[in-house]
């Protein structure tokens, strides 16, 4: 594997070599002096950002996508097979039999139309929030960013402990108070992804409530002061200034967190396990590659779920294009 | 100048798919190369550990090593350690295993744990030792690493689990189960009467560790109840599940667990220190747990006199958990097998035997290097019943899948059929044996 890598990675280097030779001889056949003092400049302070971003970014998917042609076994990485659309068939069939992968298939949907919109919802009242200059704003910004900077892993944790089954829940011990008898969040399919979504939302509105806020700060005051001459409300400012003028931050979010949300992985892991109601696509896919050992299969959802998440990327992005 | 670039990309992505798929398929092959000498000479040979030096186990497997050192300096033969820890549940060490495997430098002995026997012998990981140890030093040990009848491990410890109880509820309740030993284990029956007994008292019967389905927990404590009720889960040779894991058999043993949590003998919800804090009438768990009961928890369980191991049920057989890691030679690139396994016997001696169960609190895995136990002890009843009744998990290619299906039918008992729930495990277990059995 390291030899092959080195392999690639000279012929890679060849090939960008090959790609400026080219384009400083286009350049000078065309007597731009200038232009080939330029580029051979920045191409060199560009070379090792290209060799990195292609070592640890390129090559890898690159692998994975090759990978989901193959039988390749976590066990016998010496011996990989070319299997051409074997793997494919295998994740059709599983659907169509509404096995594992349907399951993670209907649980990432689920989880990406529940998670999206309210994270983006909260993220946005909390920018409004403590968009407005006075005592305590810094103090609120700090405290809705925190969920942020702590590890997903903890925070799985400790929403595992607030939802633990039993009176000793933290969440049942406050619903006791009022008499309502204790719940198993976790294990109960019609909660489980549900209560995963909230904290999910929880932990990271936090810092999409950061890039609305530069978004806010963007928004130019005299707009707001014409609006209020005109004698809008505080909604019509909203809808006629604040929120036109947040679109391409609301783009953007929209973006990251609709992709964040279809590669959940940590919280079902940790909080309920491989388990049906509540596997994800990535879960699946981890599932496959490292427990399973099956990383053909697994490369091959990958290859799927890269696809799938492009399109509706692009998808997005066209529909929210500027006019 | 785009189309330039787009040719550049296509012949770099051509290459790299490849130049990936040859490279993988070189690498790391079977050799016959000598093993490596250090600057005086010394034969160098290498034992990859799951665990982290630092760690208590990881000190009791340096001082074996240290000692073997000493033992061979004249011999000329040395031992290196090499300590991955595991990350990432036990996929880190397997990456570690793969990527050792591709480069060529895999360690001449590697520990593993005993459920992948069938799978890392099957991919070739494992170097067949069934002539390299003798049959009179393999009748020492409780038990081995087979696969398709070759010995491919020796195992470095032993575990078996049973039912803690609570002497203090079970006197209160007038319980008295003295009588259920490892040689005379209690029936299905009379576990359901005492969990009756125990409900009638106040007090949840038993904590079956159904809860524990994120990892390897629920399959080891909960599988010799199928093996009890006469169940399996796959044929002898491991590629069949279909029959086996749905068999009427099977479906009694789950039954029986159903049962349990149908009548409220035993719940999900019940939490993890509602045992040591009198809660909860019986736990099920390893011997792991009797440091705790002896040292933790002095307010419920002030000495012996206040808690008791008991065994598994039997049905109509009896069967009881096993398994823990174990040593391997690998099939790596140095063909004379001499100097390693002369490690593998040493670290596999009763001396190191006991060595590494003090620091780990583990049973030996070899009958000569075992305690003498007070008759009736937590301990003496781990171990007799390794002896009487120790079955092994499952021995398949796919162990992994097995133990997520398991994990997934107990989950499911409380809202699913039996039935339903083994058909859906076995179709999946089948699929992933057939998967790797058709590369083959």
């Amino acid at each position: 594997m390291i030899t092959s890598t080195i392999i690639i990675f000279i012929l890679f280097l060849l090939a960008f070599g090959g790609f400026v030779a080219y384009d400083l001889a286009t350049a000078k056949r065309r007597k731009e002096v200038y232009r080939v003092k330029s580029s051979a400049t920045a191409y060199l302070m560009l070379l090792p950002s290209v060799a990195l971003a292609f070592l640890f970014i390129l090559l890898p998917i690159l692998y994975s996508l090759g990978y989901a042609f193959t039988d390749y076994y976590l066990l016998e990485p010496n011996k990989i097979n070319f299997t051409f659309l074997d793997n494919f068939k295998d994740l059709f069939r599983e659907i169509a039999e509404k096995g594992m992968l349907y399951n993670a298939i209907k649980n990432t949907a689920t989880f990406v139309i529940g998670v999206v919109p309210l994270q983006i919802m909260l993220a946005l009242l909390l920018a409004l929030f403590v968009n407005r200059p006075g005592f305590g704003s810094k103090i609120f910004k700090v405290c809705f960013f925190a969920p942020v900077v702590i590890s997903l892993s903890i925070t799985a944790f400790l929403w595992e402990q607030i939802l633990a089954s039993g009176e000793g829940g933290l969440l049942n011990s406050m619903l006791s108070v009022f008499g309502i008898p204790p719940h198993d969040w976790l294990r109960d399919p019609k909660t489980a992804m549900p209560c995963i979504i909230l904290l999910s939302a929880w932990q990271g509105c936090g810092y999409q409530m950061l890039i609305f806020l530069s978004g806010l700060s963007n928004i130019r005051n005299d707009l707001y002061e014409a609006a209020s001459l005109d004698g809008a409300n505080r909604w019509h400012k909203f809808w006629l200034v604040t929120w036109p003028g947040l679109r391409s931050t609301f783009v953007y979010i929209l973006i990251t967190v609709f992709i964040g949300a279809c590669r959940i992985l940590t919280q079902p892991m940790l909080m309920t396990g491989y388990m049906s109601h509540t596997v994800t696509l990535s879960y699946y896919m981890y599932n496959s590659g490292y427990t399973e050992r099956l990383v053909g299969e697994s490369s091959a959802v990958a290859l799927l779920m890269t696809i799938f998440i492009g399109g509706i990327t692009l998808i997005q992005r066209r529909a929210f294009r500027e006019k | 100048m785009k189309r330039f670039l787009t040719s550049i990309i296509a012949l770099m992505l051509i290459l790299v798919m490849s130049l990936g798929m040859v490279a993988c398929n070189g690498g790391g092959e079977v050799g016959n190369e000598d093993l490596p000498t250090d600057s005086e000479g010394n034969t160098i040979v290498k034992i990859m550990f799951h665990v982290d030096k630092s760690s208590t186990e990881g000190q009791a497997y340096q001082k074996r090593i240290n000692a073997f050192n000493a033992e061979y300096k004249d011999k000329g033969i040395k031992a290196q350690a090499i300590f991955k820890a595991r990350s990432a549940g036990a996929s880190g060490y397997e990456t570690e295993l793969q990527n050792n495997k591709l480069d060529g430098t895999l360690a001449d002995i590697i520990t593993f744990d005993a459920p992948n026997t069938a799978a890392y012998a099957n991919s070739g990981l494992l170097y067949d030792i069934s002539e390299l140890i003798p049959k009179e030093d393999q009748d020492k040990f409780f038990s081995l690493n087979m696969y398709d009848g070759k010995l491919y491990g020796l195992p470095i410890q032993e575990s078996s689990a049973g039912f803690f109880y609570n002497k203090k509820i079970f006197r209160a309740a007038s319980i008295d189960v003295s009588g259920f030993t490892a040689e005379n284990p209690w029936t299905f029956a009379q576990f359901k009467d005492v969990c009756a007994r125990l409900e009638a008292h106040g007090v949840t019967a038993v904590d079956m560790r159904i809860d524990a389905t994120k990892d390897e927990t629920a399959p080891y404590l909960l599988y010799p109840f199928i093996y009890a009720a006469g169940g399996t889960f796959v044929s002898e040779d491991g590629y069949t599940a279909d029959g086996y894991y749905n068999s009427a058999a099977t479906a009694k043993g789950f039954q029986f667990i159903k049962d349990l949590i149908k009548e409220g003998y035993t719940s999900y919800s019940i939490g993890a220190t509602d045992f040591f804090t009198g809660k909860v009438g019986m736990y099920l768990s390893s011997g792991w747990t009797i440091p705790d009961l002896d040292n933790k928890y002095r307010e419920s369980f002030a000495s012996r006199d206040d808690w008791g191991l008991l065994p598994y049920p039997k049905d109509v057989n009896a069967a009881s958990a096993t398994g823990s890691w174990s040593y391997a030679i690998t099939n790596n690139h140095h063909a004379d097998k001499t100097a390693i396994v002369e490690l593998l016997k040493w670290m596999t001696s009763a001396e190191s035997s006991r060595a590494i169960t003090d620091a780990t609190g583990m049973i030996p895995a070899r009958k000569d290097a075992v305690k003498d136990y007070a008759v009736g002890s937590p301990e003496y009843t781990l171990l007799k019943q390794l002896e009487l009744s120790g079955e092994e998990r499952p021995v398949t290619v796919a162990y992994p899948t097995f133990s997520i299906t398991f994990n997934q039918v107990i989950f499911g008992l409380n809202n699913s059929e039996v039935s339903d729930l083994l058909n859906r495990a076995t179709t999946t277990l089948q699929d992933a044996i057939d998967k790797i059995k058709d590369r083959q």
